[in-house]
């Protein structure tokens, strides 16, 4: 549905982007100034790369190669600003009209009143974007943009003005909205769960690159590289030595300590002795309760033993900081893991007296991120090929051969 | 009393006022919303003339349509007589009312938020139509400002107006000229009852102008 290749160089800035996607809603996810809204601008034609190609519904908008370059307003792009750029002058109705300049008469008549009836704008229709509440905002931004039954919405951080409370119940406006109409959507954030909700495509920018793109559950379970996991926020990136690996198991090496994977040990083949990274999420380390040693001894797969070094107060989460007792150094300062455990828990296991623990890891908690020098992997994101392509490339066009033959051999794989 | 002279800077400062606007948008559009090679040249070059004093400027404007520069004797191969016409006045003030103008409106149309024209590229409009719904509307108060500025400037303009259109009774004599007494013997009386007329008239239409613009917002 939607393949794009763009690049462009700033001073001391260069966006050098390639994803594809398939319908639905996708979230161009990272951090502020990693090129997410650039994108968006390059797609609606409000900038232009110096190269690359932008391929809408089998449409091409703009093609370097062969000097296509559609303006804006041909693109047939519905565009939700950020902060929503309203025209301040207009009536709510006037600015859900503004795009329907080609419509007849009585065509755009009924267009409007079912835009403000299915937006819920018909009592405000006459007033001014001033006089809305936020929410308001937000729903004629929408039906402004999605009146001219655009190909695409874009949606450039829509969310990030707001405040907390506001902003989690205009996102679920926003969710109900994007699916009421079935409309595939970019979104640009820097927000997690709210791409989390509203996507279901990720595609992982930093520094205006691609790390990562593909369905939003593969790459939050595996993120492909270390840096994927730390523009996802994604804490406890650790780094160990295989032991060896068996089927879908793989056994390592950390700190002195043997830990197990499972569910990720085939996507890589990795002979004995080989660095790899992986990471633990906070949430599924679990401290071993003491008074019950029967059924968790029988697997002792897994068993880390340390010390609480540090914790921090998150509300209804408290963080504590955990180094383990064995060899080498600590994988951060003064501490190895992350454990995130609900307040409850901590109140009842009276962490706050006892430091020493024993905390356990579920096999399948440990997920392994291959470094971005390794070869492209099963599961086939093709940002890790991009950046496997990118040491090769000379020019876009061999890129997009090289793209092409990578496509070709994962499928044979 | 005879009305001409009010009559006259009347429709001269009216019609100057018009020419003002209607070359001096796309100038103000221009330097307001566009960066370009020769930007700063073309600012400095509207400016320019409000630095001179209306004589001075009349002055240049006589000698620059007189018959012997290659302008005045092209206008004269073309059968147009400038010097000492109405047509001439019009002109004079519109030269002294270009600067002025386009400065108010161009500061107005910096002050347009820019994401809202890329906020209507996005809509399918052309980049005339995004003028006329969005930069203009938006720039309106600045415009409406400096159509004002361009009116008084126009309707003051005594020097200018003086050396260039000269002052024949009835054909050219405006109000600054009566007053100024030049040309003819001095008539104080009827100098000082046009200008009240004038200045009534001017602040009416101030007055009312100005209550547009609050409207508007």
């Amino acid at each position: 549905m939607l393949s794009i290749e763009l690049y462009r160089e700033f001073s001391g800035f260069t966006l050098d982007a390639q994803w594809d996607a398939a319908s639905g809603v996708v979230a161009l996810f990272g951090p502020t100034g990693a090129g997410k809204s650039l994108t968006l601008r390059c797609l609606a034609g409000l900038m232009s790369p110096q190269g690359g190609r932008i391929v809408v519904n089998g449409r091409t908008l703009y093609d370097s190669t062969h000097g296509v370059n559609h303006p804006t307003r041909d693109r047939r792009l519905g565009v939700v600003f950020q902060g929503y750029a309203l025209f301040p002058h207009l009536s709510v109705e006037e600015n859900i009209a503004y795009g329907l300049e080609r419509l007849r008469r009585k065509a755009r008549r009924a267009r409007i009143e079912e835009m403000l009836e299915r937006l819920a704008l018909g009592p405000v229709r006459h007033l001014r974007p001033a006089s809305l509440s936020g929410g308001q905002q937000q729903r004629v931004a929408l039906g402004r943009a999605l009146a001219a039954d655009p190909e695409l919405l874009l949606l450039d951080e829509p969310l990030a003005a707001l405040d907390s409370p506001l902003r989690r119940s205009l996102r679920d406006d926003l969710a109900a909205t994007i699916r009421g109409f079935g409309k595939s959507a970019i979104l640009v954030t820097h927000d997690l769960a709210e791409a989390c909700q509203l996507a279901d495509q990720l595609v992982v920018y930093d520094q205006g690159r691609v790390l990562q793109a593909g369905p939003k559950d593969l790459v939050l379970t595996r993120p492909a590289t270390p840096a994927v996991a730390s523009v996802l926020g994604i804490r406890n990136v650790l780094e160990g030595t295989v032991i060896d690996s068996s089927g879908d198991t793989l056994r390592l090496k950390w700190r002195g300590q043997e830990l197990v994977a499972e569910g990720a040990g085939r996507a890589m083949p990795l002979p004995p002795g080989s660095r790899v990274a992986f990471c633990i999420r906070p949430e599924h380390i679990t401290l071993m309760r003491k008074d019950r040693h029967g059924p968790a001894t029988a697997r002792q797969i897994n068993m880390l033993t340390g010390v609480i070094v540090d914790e921090v107060d998150l509300g209804a989460v408290s963080s504590l900081r955990f180094r383990v007792n064995g060899d080498g150094a600590d994988a951060s300062r003064g501490y190895d893991l992350e454990i995130e455990i609900s307040k409850l828990i901590y109140q009842k296991l009276c962490v706050h007296y006892d430091r020493n623990w024993t905390v356990s890891v579920q096999p399948g908690a440990v997920q392994l991120l291959p470094h971005p020098d390794s070869s492209p992997t099963l599961n086939g994101d093709l940002a890790s090929v991009a950046i496997a392509a990118r040491s090769y490339r000379t020019s876009l066009k061999n890129l997009r051969g090289y793209i092409t033959r990578s496509i070709g051999v994962y499928r044979e794989l | 009393m005879n009305l001409a002279p009010f009559w006259f800077s009347l429709e001269a400062a009216t019609l100057a006022t018009l020419l003002t606007v209607v070359t001096g948008l796309p100038v103000a559009w221009l330097l307001g919303r566009r960066r370009f090679p020769g930007h700063g040249l073309l600012e400095t070059a509207v400016v320019l003339p409000l630095v001179l004093p209306p004589t001075v400027l009349g002055y240049y404007m006589l000698v620059l349509i007189a018959q012997a520069t290659p302008l005045g004797a092209w206008l004269d191969r073309a059968g147009i007589t400038l010097q000492f016409t109405w047509q001439a006045a019009v002109l004079a003030a519109w030269l002294g009312a270009f600067g002025l103008f386009v400065r108010a409106a161009q500061s107005g149309f910096e002050l347009v938020d820019a994401g809202l024209e890329d906020a209507a590229r996005t809509l399918g409009r052309s980049e005339w139509s995004v003028f006329w719904s969005v930069t203009l509307p938006l720039g309106s108060r600045a415009v409406l400002a400096g159509t004002m500025v361009a009116f008084c400037r126009a309707i003051g303009d005594l020097g200018i107006t003086l050396l260039v259109a000269g002052s024949l009774p009835v054909q050219t004599q405006s109000m600054p000229l009566v007053f100024g007494g030049h040309g003819s013997p001095l008539q104080l009386d009827l100098a000082n009852q046009l200008l009240l007329l004038t200045l009534g008239l001017v602040a009416v239409l101030l007055f009312f102008v100005g209550r547009l613009a609050r409207v508007r917002r």
